[in-house]
């Protein structure tokens, strides 16, 4: 490659400079990183949203890891009626550890995340193909247990939503509904009341997720009297109650000021010692603060690319992966 | 594209970064010229310009901080702020060693050296600084690459330089001793030290024409001038390490 070459390829903003050289040097046909604004040619993976056209490679979402993997995705897809929400996404999920989905809206990030509890059941219109496995454990077989997965796989909603009942009651509600514990009449009656085993549990649950010194004296009042990072935590420590392996997050502290948020992340780095947290996220800096891998998702349900954080975070492969996380659409 | 402003503020710091290095490029090109012609009043210029030269850098060094605490760049924009934050030091560097040079207000010795053409290798320096930044500006990998490998090329020709200067004064020193040249090379402040010994005994004799301490002032002079000479150049492959890592995230230079 000549240097004139180079140099009239290079524009000053040192974009196109950043392709590997080797491809230039071999002549292949730049089908990655073009730069053609939306409505210049007919590609449907143009958006209006100014993403770039950009050929996805498979070694871009090829993530490996030490350790076991807690959840491997393959091939899923998933349809609303006839519109693809999530197209072939194959992905692996490290035990004990925080993995960031990001993307822009629409992209499917949320219809995975709900996958993985098999959330999208609820949705009529919804259909699925592809493989979720749970440790070894295929969650769409049909003979699966869907309640005891979402045991397995906790669910923490962007809007916390306590239940209108005490802050106790709503940690031991889950524990009682799985029937961990049982402090009804007939249990009492029985001599089996397990009251100071929930006691137990419910301030565990309260300790992990750091709420416990701000209500342990105020059990008994209303959930819905807390304040929204508290409440969102309550939900955290209820979703804690029934023992997890998995927690999934979406967008859990996107309705919380500052702080709220800085304690909902430290507890989130907290939590990945324990067990695999999965958490969708609209803030570029709350992913790359928290997340040991992140992956990106773009328009078209497509999974771009999924690496360690920083890796996606200082050197990304893909043109528009980098593209959206710098801002530049979404 | 969305982000307008902080785009903007991108390409203005590409635009300041390029611009300090040309006023940098400017002083050095300035302190060449006193050391070939004597300019006193330029060399007093230079020596004063560097503040100038250092409030700029401190004003760049600012917008770096503000980029990195307003807007969070990463992956690429992160990368090209980093660098330049690191390169804006290296510019600052050579406008000290341009202030160094011009110091010397034309008496670096090299009269007394005709076969050190110093003038020379310091262009040759200063063009590598500049074709650095070229590199900077268009974010051209390959003209990193190709740029740093010169410097091998600058560090020998100051180490040829540096041993003519020690062969010469070596030669003077046997001259004032009136005997052979019995002295190994490669112990400079032996050497210097026995040329100073040797002229209370011996400079009343036939070397009553040799001002030592102009000798050694000219060599030390000299040596010094080269060391800076040889420091810019460093200074050009640290824009080149940066600017590679900048655009290829490529560590290959830095390390």
């Amino acid at each position: 490659m000549s240097n004139a070459q180079q140099e009239s390829t290079d524009p000053s903003t040192g974009r196109e400079a950043e392709q590997p050289s080797t491809e230039r040097d071999i002549g292949q046909p730049r089908t990655e990183r073009t730069t053609e604004r939306p409505g210049t040619e007919g590609d449907t993976q143009t958006t209006t949203a100014g993403e770039s056209t950009e050929q996805l490679r498979d070694e871009w979402t090829d993530y490996h890891f030490d350790g076991p993997a807690k959840l491997t995705v393959e091939d899923l897809s998933v349809w609303y009626g006839d519109e693809p929400a999530l197209r072939n996404v194959s992905m692996e999920i490290p035990e004990h550890s925080v993995t960031a989905l990001v993307g822009p809206s629409g992209c499917g990030k949320s219809t995975f995340l709900r996958s993985l509890n098999r959330m999208n059941d609820r949705i009529k219109a919804a259909r699925i193909e592809g493989s979720v496995e749970l440790d070894d454990e295929e969650l769409y077989d049909p003979n699966a247990d869907v309640v005891e997965l979402r045991k397995r796989v906790g669910m923490v909603f962007q809007s916390p939503n306590p239940f209108a009942k005490s802050i106790r009651e709503n940690v031991s509600y889950g524990p009682r509904k799985h029937g961990d514990v049982d402090t009804g009449l007939l249990a009492r009656l029985l001599g089996r009341d397990d009251s100071d085993e929930e006691a137990a549990l419910v301030e565990r649950s309260l300790q992990r997720a750091a709420l416990w010194e701000e209500v342990h004296d105020r059990l008994e009042d209303s959930a819905l009297g807390l304040s929204g990072g508290q409440q969102q935590r309550l939900c955290i420590a209820r979703c804690l109650a029934v023992d997890p392996e998995v927690i999934l997050m979406d967008e859990p502290a996107s309705a919380l000021d500052p702080i709220a948020t800085s304690k909902i992340e430290d507890l989130v780095e907290e939590l990945a010692q324990d067990y695999t947290v999965v958490i969708v996220t609209h803030n570029m800096q709350q992913a790359a603060r928290i997340s040991d891998q992140t992956a990106v998702f773009l328009t078209g349900g497509r999974l771009a690319e999924y690496d360690e954080t920083d890796t996606i975070f200082e050197n990304p492969e893909s043109q528009r992966v980098e593209d959206y996380i710098t801002g530049k659409f979404g | 594209m969305p982000r307008r402003e902080y785009q903007s503020q991108l390409e203005d710091l590409r635009a300041d970064v390029v611009a300090m290095s040309d006023l940098v490029l400017s002083r050095y090109a300035d302190a060449l010229e006193t050391m070939a012609t004597g300019d006193l009043d330029l060399a007093r210029r230079v020596v004063d310009g560097d503040r100038e030269v250092n409030r700029r850098y401190l004003a760049l060094e600012g917008d770096c901080i503000d980029l990195f605490a307003l807007q969070q760049p990463v992956a690429t924009d992160l990368r090209f702020v980093a660098s330049s934050f690191k390169i804006l030091t290296d510019l600052e560097r050579v406008g000290d060693l341009a202030a160094n040079l011009a110091e010397y207000e034309g008496h670096t010795g090299a009269d007394r050296y005709g076969a050190v053409d110093v003038l020379d290798v310091a262009d040759f320096a200063g063009e590598m600084v500049r074709d650095a930044m070229r590199a900077y500006e268009t974010g051209n990998p390959t003209a990193c690459r190709e740029v740093a490998a010169r410097d091998g090329t600058l560090d020998d020709r100051c180490a040829r330089a540096a041993e003519t200067v020690f062969t010469d004064l070596l030669g003077a020193g046997a001259g004032i001793a009136d005997g052979p040249s019995d002295t190994s090379g490669d112990a400079d402040g032996t050497a210097k030290r026995d040329t100073a010994d040797g002229t209370a005994d011996r400079a009343a004799n036939d070397t009553a024409d040799v001002d030592v301490d102009a000798v050694t002032d000219d060599a030390t002079r000299l040596l010094l001038v080269l060391r800076d000479v040889e420091r810019v150049g460093d200074h050009a492959v640290n824009v080149c390490a940066r600017t590679l890592y900048a655009t290829e995230n490529d560590t290959e230079l830095i390390y």
